[in-house]
């Protein structure tokens, strides 16, 4: 506890002083200019907008930006100085390119609302489109075939890339061997192979040669590469979060490797290696080329995974995308709510499920 | 995370690896480590089939096309042989990349700045699960929405580009048809990129110490010069790595593309706002649905094993800058 002294003259002139209250972020000159800067431009451009014929975009980039930037510049000026212009360049833009990402969002999901809620029906989720036509009203059919197939293709995904991508963490982190850095490094450069590549490679080593048709098999192959990058990377960080004083507690006890690995490190990370299956499925539930390459297209509900082609969601609505025909349109929307939804809802559980913390 | 990055973690690490490696002795250990160490290589194996079996179907498209199938453009299978180049398909994709990349990185990294140092934190975990939504939504989707929502927007945009900035090059259309754009479909990958960049971005922002932020605070920076000096030079090796994520993803887009780009067999050099342009994984979706025999199958087979060492080179290099990076601030 020191004590500071102040010769008396200063001592004075700082009583004098006015307290500042530092604490209190935003004077209210800061404010008062604020709300100008924000109102001012917004006001003129809407007026110019109801009163003149100038198009939206033009009044956007041309009239609206530049005065803002201006009159932000201002009243950065007034309160901070010429240092605080660039400043406010950087704040109105930086609003400006959050906006733009918030727009292009409300604009997908709010159409994908308001046009595909109307196709909503539980026989449309139920029923399949066999004797469908695109012209066939909205009143009859349904994606029933299409969600059985995603289903069975995602299913026969996770089989194959869960044990796999576990492993792959398990090998990271538990096993440590000397050849970590270039597995992870594999991983990596396999999370960037284009889905349309995938789906070509499954197509000649799958279907091409002959040994399965198009089909949920050969589907849920390409999906499985697309997912195992996903699966193993989170799987990875995990594991990392399980304590070191598990494992040799359990080391120390007389437990093997693997049974260490198998009864106390993974049945530790449970929850979050639930997220990590979670977030590989929610990573290939929507990608298209690969089941249009490899798993074909089907109007009836097959579920035989391996001998014929089979329908899905992604692949139902890039079909009916483009038809002339307002009732397909309409499917399409439709179903492209549905999988938004079972998108969201895997999202969401892993969101919840990872919180749940590591240990318990 | 763990607990073990405290000033003597080398005690516990030691006995650890003591116990694994007296462990390992055991036989079903040893089994149990191998059958693990095979299934990491799961994705070198895949990586190389892929190399393989596609470069293995490339080698007759090759035979027959010569080197004019990487130099020249155009899809003629009628003719024998086929004169097919996917020279215009390979430059779209980057032209496409181009002007995705145009849009995606100021919009990003604005969007990770004004997540990072200006707004609230309850805004900017509003902002962080809106940003993981839009990378949540599938391309097809992405695609729809562009076909039917974006085109007329998009369409007005151009028109209004051509009637004040049509002395530039870039922006001169000759047809009259402003959809099916390379600018069209460059905004669409522009909208799949902008989460991409902006995760890495605010990822690699907010680990700049905030010794450094307070200390050049306290040295009178402002926002702007605290950004130019400290925490951009910072953060500038993960950006660049963030970027070249997005394109790599970009290079690989297929769907949302198909549905907004018109696909032409020549090459468009530069009218970003001219109707037509090239894409090879579109072409391989829009060519597979008619395919008219095996040998066009096996173009399409060459076309992607293209795609797929573009991807690939983009997609290395990518993450060799990341976690250059993120060992370097550790």
């Amino acid at each position: 506890m020191s004590t500071i002294t102040f010769d008396p003259e200063t001592l004075e002139k700082l009583q004098q002083q006015k307290p500042t209250r530092p604490w209190r972020k935003k004077p209210t000159r800061f404010t008062a200019s604020v709300t100008l800067a924000v109102l001012v431009p917004a006001l003129i451009v809407a007026a110019l907008y109801l009163r003149s014929d100038i198009p939206g975009p033009i009044l956007l980039v041309i009239i609206y930006l530049p005065l803002q930037l201006i009159a932000s510049g201002i009243a950065a000026w007034a309160t901070k100085g010429t240092r605080g212009i660039s400043d406010s360049v950087i704040i109105v833009n930086s609003i400006g390119a959050s906006l733009f990402s918030i727009v292009v969002l409300v604009s997908v999901i709010g159409s994908l609302i308001v046009r595909g809620l109307g196709a909503l029906s539980p026989q449309f989720l139920f029923q399949n489109s066999v004797y469908i036509s695109p012209s066939t009203p909205l009143d009859y059919g349904g994606i029933g075939h299409s969600v059985v197939g995603t289903l069975l293709i995602v299913f026969i995904a996770s089989l194959i890339s869960v044990p796999i991508g576990i492993a792959t963490a398990v090998y990271i982190t538990e096993v440590r061997g000397r050849a970590v850095p270039y597995v992870r490094f594999f991983v990596q450069a396999m999370s960037g192979v284009p889905s349309v590549v995938a789906g070509l490679f499954i197509l000649t080593i799958v279907v091409a040669t002959g040994a399965f048709n198009q089909s949920a098999f050969a589907g849920g192959l390409a999906y499985a590469i697309l997912m195992l990058p996903t699966v193993a990377r989170t799987a990875e960080e995990v594991l990392k979060l399980v304590p070191d004083d598990l494992r040799t507690g359990a080391l120390a006890l007389g437990s093997t490797r693997a049974r260490t690995v198998l009864r106390v490190v993974i049945p530790a990370a449970r929850t979050g290696i639930i997220t990590a299956v979670i977030l590989g499925v929610a990573r290939v539930i929507g990608e298209t080329a690969p089941l249009l390459l490899a798993a074909g297209n089907n109007d009836q509900t097959v579920v035989d995974p391996f001998g014929s082609p089979i329908s899905s969601v992604p692949t139902f609505i890039f079909n009916n995308v483009a038809l002339p025909y307002p009732d397909a349109v309409a499917r399409a929307w439709g179903s492209a709510l549905v999988l938004i939804i079972l998108v969201a809802i895997l999202f969401t559980l892993a969101r919840v499920i990872g919180r749940g913390r590591v240990g318990r | 995370m763990g607990g073990k990055t405290g000033l003597v973690p080398d005690a516990s690490q030691l006995a650890l690896r003591d116990l694994q490696s007296a462990a390992t002795s055991h036989r079903g250990d040893r089994v149990f480590t191998r059958t693990v160490a095979a299934a990491a290589f799961t994705s070198l194996l895949v990586l190389a089939g892929i190399a393989i079996f596609l470069g293995l179907q490339a080698i007759p498209a090759f035979q027959t096309q010569g080197w004019s199938f990487l130099t020249t453009t155009g899809w003629d299978i009628n003719t024998t042989p086929p004169t097919v180049g996917i020279f215009g398909m390979l430059y779209g994709s980057v032209l496409l990349s181009v002007v995705g990349l145009v849009i995606a990185v100021p919009a990003a990294i604005l969007l990770a700045i004004f997540m990072v140092f200006l707004s609230p934190p309850r805004l900017s975990r509003i902002l962080t699960n809106l940003i993981d939504l839009m990378a949540a939504i599938p391309s097809v989707i992405l695609g729809l929405w562009a076909f039917y929502i974006l085109n007329p927007t998009a369409e007005e945009w151009q028109v209004l580009l051509n009637k004040y900035l049509g002395w530039i090059p870039i922006f001169e259309n000759t047809s009259g048809n402003f959809l099916g754009t390379p600018f069209i479909a460059g905004f669409v990958l522009a909208i799949m990129m902008i989460p991409i960049i902006t995760a890495v971005t605010r990822e690699v922002l907010s680990r700049t110490p905030p010794d450094l932020i307070n200390a050049s605070e306290a040295l009178g920076c402002s926002l702007w010069t605290m950004l130019r000096y400290v925490a951009l030079p910072y953060g500038r090796g993960g950006i660049v790595g963030g970027i070249m994520l997005g394109l790599g993803r970009a290079l690989g887009e297929t769907i949302a593309v198909f549905f907004v780009l018109k696909l032409v067999y020549e090459t468009n050099w530069d009218k970003i706002i001219e109707s037509g342009g090239g894409s090879v994984a579109t072409l391989i979706v829009s060519r597979f649905g008619e395919v008219s025999g095996p040998l066009e199958l096996q173009l399409l087979l060459a076309a992607g094993f293209f795609l797929f060492i573009m991807t690939l080179i983009v997609n290395v290099i990518a993450n060799l800058i990341v976690s250059r990076t993120g060992r370097l601030q550790k």
